[in-house]
């Protein structure tokens, strides 16, 4: 019963108290209780890059201890003064009743044969095995950091000591993998394979949720035809029929997604990429008042940026890539130069990680 | 140039699967282009037409790859590009655009549409029932039950289908050689690999030598595994048996 109790508290509670931060920023309509868990899981991420990365670089000796202490003190600090805005300044909406009567309408039917899609790919990741040979890595990253409380100092394929793999090692999403385990006093493998898609996948599809719910909450007028509602349960059916069937080859994020969820890298494709859309989505939607977007979601783009360094080294470069890419056009159709330098202030922690990731890839050459 | 651009059209094929006759990446292309057509939104075309476009771009621009592989180091993960088209998301959106009002049955048509042009995630080979909360092979589990000390570490010879997942449920266990030796591109060599695995028949006086250069406490062998001698003519006991494996015991080694 404990680690469950465990699990609620560091992968629900936690998280969702961290987003209030970033959701205490933006207007009280906008706060809704997925935008606040997301945003506090890429709050989340965002810390323990800050305690953990530091910590591998730098600190030899049970520097999965160290990390884990600065992490632990990081994000209580953050759950309480994000409790502590709410209590002060915010509401939440969006807490409504479950409308029963409404599964018997069209779009209840629809959102019911979401929820069993949803529910079975929750059912083959708990109740099935899935062989990926990157696990004799990542996986046991994670448990030689449970059971030695070391990070990247030991060589996760034979046991052997090893100098640091840089870029592997700034990718530290195995050790919050870990870091969870430790928490829970759960096997470390036993959480990466079962613990992580029960949280993770639903956690993806709460985002597409969001994403859907920009795109069709509004009754608008575009290109001739009228968005409702009723287009969100299909577009859910639609996103969760693209990851089931997605598995086209071996390298889509749809079959990271399902086949290797625990990894940094399909978080990063499943998760981080698709969050970058749904926080340009927010940040392109401009406060009607004044045309400024809220700091709420400054805030978030950082978390986001910061989390895909979690991920994975590589995941830094494309975010990078979709931010330029999109912003570039954003200044052109917008004539707004100016949104060139606020997405780039907002990605300097990729910056400062490319640095960091250089330097010690290169460092030997000074010497 | 010219090579690079067709190794990037190569890449894209077997990243959409083309070779293997799925097309879903036919109902994307498709979709772009409808969006192209007809969205008005100005916001929603830079996110949805004009950055999946631009990403396409670059993704078959050879001095892009050149600045990415140089970048990277590495050429092998260039297909991640394609993460950021986000198929399934622009394809969702522009297709629900598309089904207008006609939702009941365009919802069963895209959905038709998607099983016949895609693939079964879980029709894949590497996916089987759990054995048990790891999700590991059972007999791995039990051969570490039956052979993990107490305290410290020990080195196990293990066959090439456990290499993968005995440090997963054991990091007491250390291994001669790991998954990297099974990986033929990255052509690493090991000797005690090579008289493991690589001999038709294992030469048992060499065999023993190596391992216990490590010196392996442990190897693990399938029963059907040929040898040219018993390991236990050589200082092993049969310890025990998982399944189709034996377990010997290097008797030589006092604190094993």
């Amino acid at each position: 019963m404990l680690p469950v109790i465990s699990f609620i508290f560091w992968l629900l509670i936690i998280p969702f108290c961290i987003g209030l931060i970033p959701a205490n920023f933006i207007p009280a309509e906008k706060r809704s209780p997925g935008f606040v868990l997301l945003s506090g899981y890429f709050g989340m991420w965002a810390l323990f890059e800050i305690a953990a990365v530091p910590a591998v670089l730098w600190v030899e000796y049970n520097n999965f201890k160290a990390a884990s202490a600065v992490f632990t003190v990081l994000t209580l600090f953050c759950a309480a003064a994000g409790i502590l805005l709410l209590c002060r300044n915010g509401i939440i909406v969006g807490w409504k009743p479950f409308p029963v009567k409404s599964l018997l309408t069209e779009a209840g039917i629809m959102w019911l044969i979401f929820f069993l899609l949803l529910g079975f790919q929750l059912y083959r990741a708990a109740a099935f095995a899935s062989f990926d040979g990157d696990d004799a890595y990542y996986v046991v990253e994670s448990l030689i950091a449970q059971e030695a409380g070391v990070m990247y100092r030991i060589l996760p394929l034979t046991g052997g000591s090893t100098g640091l793999d840089v870029r592997h090692a700034m990718a530290v999403f195995p050790m919050w993998v870990a870091y969870i385990s430790v928490r829970a006093g759960v096997h470390a493998t036993i959480v990466s394979h079962v613990v992580m898609p029960l949280a993770l996948i639903p956690l993806t599809y709460l985002l597409y949720y969001e994403i859907g719910r920009l795109l069709f909450s509004k009754t608008r007028q575009a290109g001739g035809h009228v968005f409702q509602k009723q287009n969100l349960p299909s577009f859910m059916i639609i996103m969760a029929m693209f990851q089931i069937f997605g598995n086209v080859s071996i390298y889509t994020n749809e079959t990271f997604f399902l086949t290797r969820t625990w990894q940094g890298k399909a978080v990063a494709g499943a998760l981080v990429i698709p969050a970058l859309f749904w926080v340009f989505m927010q940040i392109y939607d401009k406060g009607v008042k004044n045309g400024r977007t809220d700091a709420g979601i400054w805030i978030l783009f950082v978390s986001v940026n910061m989390a895909a360094g979690v991920c994975s080294s590589i995941a830094v470069f494309l975010v990078c890539i979709l931010t330029a890419v999109t912003t570039f056009c954003l200044a052109v159709a917008e004539r707004d130069w100016k949104i060139l330098f606020k997405v780039g202030a907002a990605c300097i922690p990729n910056v400062v990680y490319m640095a960091v990731y250089v330097f010690m890839a290169y460092s030997y050459l000074l010497k | 140039m010219w090579g690079i651009f067709l190794e990037s059209v190569v890449i894209f094929k077997n990243y959409m699967g083309f070779h293997q006759n799925h097309f879903l990446a036919g109902i994307y292309l498709l979709v772009l282009l409808y969006l192209w057509l007809v969205e008005k939104d100005r916001r929603r075309r830079i996110l949805f037409v004009y950055a999946p476009t631009l990403i396409l771009f670059l993704f078959f621009c050879p001095l892009f790859r050149k600045v990415f592989v140089r970048l990277m180091e590495d050429s092998e993960t260039y297909y991640r590009l394609l993460w950021l088209l986000q198929m399934s998301i622009v394809s969702a959106y522009g297709l629900i655009r598309l089904m207008g009002k006609h939702r009941r049955i365009g919802l069963a048509a895209v959905c038709l549409a998607i099983v016949a042009c895609g693939d079964y995630v879980y029709d894949s080979e590497h996916i089987s029932r759990a054995q048990n909360a790891y999700h590991l092979p059972q007999a791995a589990v039990d051969i570490v039950d039956m052979i993990e000390p107490e305290e410290g570490r020990i080195t196990v010879l293990v066959p090439a289908d456990l290499i993968y997942y005995v440090r997963q449920y054991s990091t007491d266990i250390e291994l001669p050689y790991g998954r990297e030796m099974l990986i033929a591109r990255w052509d690493y060599y090991n000797a005690m690999y090579e008289a493991m695995e690589e001999a038709e028949v294992i030469d048992t006086p060499v065999f023993a030598e190596l391992a216990r250069t490590y010196p392996c406490a442990y190897v693990i062998l399938k029963e059907d595994r040929e040898m040219e001698e018993p390991l236990t003519d050589y200082g092993y006991s049969d310890y025990g048996r998982v399944g189709e494996y034996v377990i010997y015991k290097d008797m030589t080694l006092q604190d094993s």
